[in-house]
């Protein structure tokens, strides 16, 4: 499949004001494939908005080299450009004290749309699309929080860009407006074979959208890989053991290293299971214990869980080569996390 | 070139919708504009100014009118997007970043000359001003705004990589109402403070424009006397100086990721 983006080797380093160097961004090398939706995970300060501001060319990366469609970011900026449409986290993006039809026109020509009516006809398309028509010559000020991100990413899409790239395109929205902006970021991909690169907190959303994911934190890539590979990854390790009953404190350390909960009068055990026990010896113990035991299966982790078991192991080897990239070591062997 | 003349439209638009939806602002702010002259002028003539007396006063106004409308617009006007975003927006244009500059630039003209208009008109009007129209003005006026933008493009670029500048642009404003020429003649100040007002951007334009469109100077006469020559150095200066700045603050704002960051 054709790479919709491709970034080599990109390295960014801020400087701060008492002169120490903080790098944002360190060899991140990723690609992402045409008509993908893909996420870009990781907590605050991360890199995941300075990654996508330098795809942007608002930030000039340190080293490497961001391609879009093939486009050099740095080198060939105007025909990179035309590229992408970006709705960034934080801001208003569009003029609140214009109203919709006006900023949709007004940033369609400054993305180069000459002809008025090619300008116009998008314009009414994207706003009727979004529910906003009946509302387009209020001012985007007085919108709500969600139509006024709907207006956002209207004006990111004006031109009709092939890649969208999306800062927490739900952040601060209600229930029912976030729904409608994953609607459409879900149309945009499947149905007009957009790319879309999308950062957010909301893993539950990402889990549901992407195709791909990248996790970063303190500016590495933690992991790169299909969605399904991740969590299939990730399946094979944990597993519940439930137990009738509520389990005797004394026998919550039966099995080491795994987690017990009450749920529903039972006693769950969550856990990874270690190198030097199998899925028998699980069973063999809860017995031995005397425990009732009603079912041992393979936990089905959610990509949170993934999510915060990366970004711990990476926060224990802060400094170091995380090496969760090759496995981590305790990894079933032929299974690496970048896909 | 079609190109051209869109980004320009755009911004000249986009900025009369902006200033239309402060419409009551605008109207103080004209009026407020208008009295300060009125009130400076009886200052500075001991309260019996004349048409005579404020004709040279009003040119020196209305020019530094431009003057406070550019350097907001640059410098203000640029934090302001930042804050809101609008910038990245506009550098996430494939257009070249001096096209839209220029666009910018063009659109503040267009919005403070009607502003001008209106204000000098009042004023003429209200208190029987009389400023004779020559062809001969245009040349100089248009040098001084050059010269006016290319100052303000270096408050801009100041802006893009020092966020705090829009201060500084306001005491440079007020400074210039009262040091470039307007009510205060330079060549009554002391040496070192009109060596210091001749250099700020405006001064001369004032000067130069007084004597051709006041006392029906030709253009021939203010080059061959060095003025005219003086302010197109100045001009050049500015310009030059003012981009060369603008381009800077891009590439340092670039480098630190500060086009959208306050």
């Amino acid at each position: 499949m054709k790479a919709a983006i491709e970034i080599e080797s990109l390295s960014k380093t801020f400087r701060t004001r008492g002169g120490n160097e903080i790098e944002a961004v360190s060899q991140l090398d990723l690609t992402v494939d045409t008509g993908q939706v893909f996420g870009f995970l990781g907590s605050n300060g991360a890199g995941k908005t300075t990654t996508i501001k330098m795809a942007c060319g608002l930030v000039q990366p340190t080293t490497g080299t961001v391609r879009l469609n093939g486009f050099d970011v740095q080198r060939q900026r105007g025909q990179a450009m035309r590229q992408i449409g970006a709705v960034l986290e934080g801001t208003r993006n569009v003029y609140w004290r214009m109203n919709a039809w006006q900023n949709l026109l007004y940033f369609g020509r400054i993305k180069g749309i000459s002809s008025s009516r090619i300008l116009k006809a998008r314009a009414e398309q994207l706003l009727r699309e979004l529910d906003l028509w009946e509302r387009r010559k209020d001012p985007v000020g007085e919108f709500s929080r969600g139509m006024q991100q709907k207006v956002a990413i209207a004006a990111a899409l004006i031109a009709d860009p092939p890649i969208v790239l999306l800062d927490e395109p739900t952040l601060g929205l209600d229930v029912q407006a976030s729904r409608t902006v994953q609607q459409w970021i879900v149309q945009l991909a499947k149905e007009q074979g957009k790319t879309v690169v999308l950062t957010t907190h909301q893993l539950d959303m990402a889990e549901n959208l992407c195709d791909k994911v990248a996790i970063m934190s303190h500016g590495r890539l933690l992991a790169h890989r299909p969605i399904g590979e991740l969590l299939d990854l990730f399946r094979r390790e944990f597993y519940q053991v439930r137990l009738r009953g509520a389990a005797a404190a004394e026998k919550t350390g039966i099995l080491p290293g795994f987690a017990a909960s009450q749920e529903n009068g039972h006693t769950v055990f969550s856990g990874e299971i270690s190198d030097d026990l199998s899925v028998f010896d699980l069973v063999e113990r809860a017995r031995t214990a005397g425990m009732d035991l009603i079912s041992v299966s393979p936990s089905e982790p959610n990509l949170e869980e993934i999510f915060v078991e990366l970004i711990e192991r990476a926060e224990e080897t802060t400094g170091q080569d995380s090496g969760l990239e090759q496995g981590a070591g305790n990894r079933p062997a032929g299974t690496e996390i970048r896909g | 070139m079609v190109l051209t003349g869109t980004v320009l439209l755009n911004e000249c638009q986009k900025r009369l919708i902006i200033m239309w939806s402060y419409r009551f602002n605008l109207v103080l702010e004209t009026f407020m504009i208008g009295f300060l002259f009125v009130g400076i002028s009886f200052f500075v003539t001991g309260g019996r100014p004349t048409p005579e007396q404020m004709a040279p006063a009003l040119l020196g106004y209305l020019t530094w009118f431009y003057a406070t409308f550019a350097i907001s617009d640059m410098s203000q006007g640029i934090r302001e997007e930042v804050q809101t975003g609008t910038l990245e927006q506009m550098y996430m244009s494939p257009l070249p970043s001096g096209l839209l500059l220029a666009g910018r630039s063009v659109a503040s003209l267009v919005v403070s000359t009607s502003m001008v208009v209106f204000i000098g008109a009042f004023l003429i009007l209200a208190l029987g001003i009389r400023i004779p129209v020559r062809l001969t003005g245009v040349p100089v006026f248009a040098l001084t705004l050059v010269g006016l933008y290319g100052f303000a493009f270096f408050m801009g670029g100041a802006t893009l990589v020092f966020k705090q500048v829009s201060a500084l642009g306001n005491l440079l404003t007020n400074m210039l109402l009262f040091l470039n020429g307007s009510f205060l003649t330079v060549e009554r100040m002391p040496d070192w403070l009109e060596r210091f007002a001749r250099s700020l951007p405006s001064t001369q334009g004032i000067d130069v424009l007084r004597r051709v469109v006041l006392d029906d100077l030709s253009l021939t006469s203010v080059w061959r006397d060095g003025s005219l020559m003086w302010l197109t150095v100045h001009t050049a200066v500015f310009l030059v100086a003012g981009w060369g700045v603008f381009l800077w603050g891009e590439r340092v704002a670039r480098r630190r990721g500060m086009l959208g960051q306050y």
